[in-house]
């Protein structure tokens, strides 16, 4: 700030109207002490000031209004910032209580919501469930289509006696390949032989020799009896099972029984003489009869099929995983 | 603002607005109209107007409508001994605050607010900017020509009363 003729009655004027710091009030007053003329020119500059003078109004009552109680918003309002900071600390205080409980009671926690997830529901174990469920019905479907297409072979070629079954018995893996016999019911009853002919024997290596005799049998109807049996000659390995007698009924298909009751007479591997492929034999059931049971099995898969079946599967499980990540 | 707190108000600033008001326009009905609107529009708008605010929106209100008045009425001089109230000075300091108050009725009334404005209420250039929607330089210069009216109508006034 400069002093001088041209810029003094700006900074009077400043000075007047008190907008000056106070170093520079200082310089002005040193300024006007070293020059006495100015004084007069500061002196005629501060009488334009108009002093203070204290005029009342006299109707402030009339502009007053009523100070109104708080609403019960306002004091909802008070109550729950009071609530949500003091009482907090208070209950948090508390010994004994758990800290759930405690949460349970802060107002903050109870206005952000409860997330409320089902007992026991997880989306990955509902995934599998439903693969498994899927493969069941297909594995199920496929399992009917399978038996009811082998049982319209079974009774349109393999036999025409639709009274009869011809079961494949691997058991009678003993038997020579003339002994083994489809049953034809074409045939007269008294040839049908299903396992072996009569006056037939197999001869059957038998690597162990430690077995006495084994012994296979039937059960027919009302009787029970050894249809082969094997036998050892004073420890020589190469035994003969020799179809000693067969019984009367035998010649009646009707009378056979399917299942055997010793299903493994022969134990140890054995070295036929005779052709494998001879060596399937078949067992003529009759289905009519009410006390009989039988028993099928047969589990297939189509290899095709399964695998169109895994990549759907895959396919799926890739586009919940993406919708999911989205 | 509460409701107390405009109370506050009006119990501190409605002898100030009233002085600012009766002094520009030398009426006292018709500053009391003016002050008492200036009050009901603060208290219409008390939502707004923080506490801190309500000296300047109030100054802001009641010159804008002492602005109004003047130019509906169009009536500016009154005797202004008969209607504004003295205080008991001595008889010098009377002369001379006669004398000043006739200099600063002669003022234009932006001139004559920003005087009263800064030596009444002792606002800095900034708020009375603020409250007469001018810049700091325009009430800078305002004022210093009002002030530069006066010394000179005081000087031309004082060797006729001296």
């Amino acid at each position: 700030m400069q002093l001088n003729e041209s810029t003094y009655e700006t900074i009077f004027l400043l000075y007047i109207d008190n907008e000056l710091s106070p170093k520079e009030k200082l310089e002005v007053e040193d300024f006007i002490a070293a020059n006495p003329s100015y004084a007069l020119e500061m002196d005629a500059l501060k009488a334009t000031v108009l002093s203070t003078e204290n005029i009342p109004y006299t109707f402030k009552e009339n502009l007053k209004k009523l100070e109104q109680e708080p609403s019960l918003e306002l004091l909802d309002q008070e109550w729950n910032a009071t609530y949500t900071t003091i009482l907090k600390e208070e209950i948090q205080a508390i010994p004994g209580l758990s800290t759930s409980f405690k949460n349970a009671l802060k107002k903050e926690t109870a206005s952000e919501g409860i997330l409320i997830k089902p007992f026991g529901f997880n989306q990955n174990k509902f995934t599998y469930a439903a693969i498994a469920a899927c493969l069941m019905v297909f594995i199920g479907y496929q399992q009917l289509t399978k038996t009811s297409v082998s049982n319209s072979q079974a009774s349109n070629g393999l036999a025409s006696n639709s009274n009869t079954l011809i079961v494949p018995n691997k058991s009678t893996a003993s038997t020579a390949s003339d002994a083994t016999v489809v049953s034809n019911s074409s045939q007269p009853a008294n040839n049908t032989e299903p396992v072996v002919t009569k006056n037939q024997s197999a001869t059957i290596k038998l690597q162990a020799s430690k077995y006495s005799i084994k012994r296979r049998s039937y059960n027919f109807h009302n009787t029970s009896t050894a249809i082969a049996e094997t036998t050892r000659n004073n420890g020589n390995l190469n035994n003969q099972a020799i179809i000693t007698k067969l019984p009367s009924s035998y010649n009646n298909p009707m009378a056979i029984d399917a299942v055997p009751t010793e299903t493994n007479s022969i134990e140890v591997d054995t070295e036929t003489t005779i052709d494998e492929k001879a060596s399937r034999s078949y067992e003529v059931i009759d289905t009519e009869d009410p006390n009989r049971t039988i028993f099928i099995a047969n589990f297939e898969i189509d290899g095709a099929a399964f695998r169109g079946i895994t990549r759907r599967v895959s396919a799926l499980l890739k586009r919940n995983k993406s919708e999911k990540e989205k | 603002m509460t409701d107390k707190e405009y109370n506050d108000c009006v119990d501190n600033f409605a002898d100030g607005v009233y002085r600012f008001i009766v002094k520009n326009i030398r009426h006292t009905e018709d500053a009391q109209d003016i002050v008492q609107s200036a009050f009901e529009k603060l208290w219409v708008n008390r939502v707004q107007v923080l506490p801190e605010k309500a000296k300047s929106y109030l100054y802001t209100v009641a010159y804008h409508q002492m602005i109004d008045h003047i130019r509906k009425s169009n009536k500016m001089p009154l005797a202004e001994e008969s209607l504004i109230p003295h205080q008991p000075i001595n008889q010098e300091q009377a002369e001379l605050k006669q004398l000043l108050m006739r200099a600063v009725n002669q003022l234009n009334p932006t001139q004559k607010s920003l005087v009263l404005l800064k030596d009444y209420e002792g606002y800095s250039y900034q708020e009375i900017a603020e409250i007469m929607n001018l810049s700091d330089s325009q009430v800078k210069v305002y004022l210093h020509r009002a002030r530069l009216i006066l010394k000179n109508k005081l000087s031309a006034y004082a060797p006729t009363t001296s």
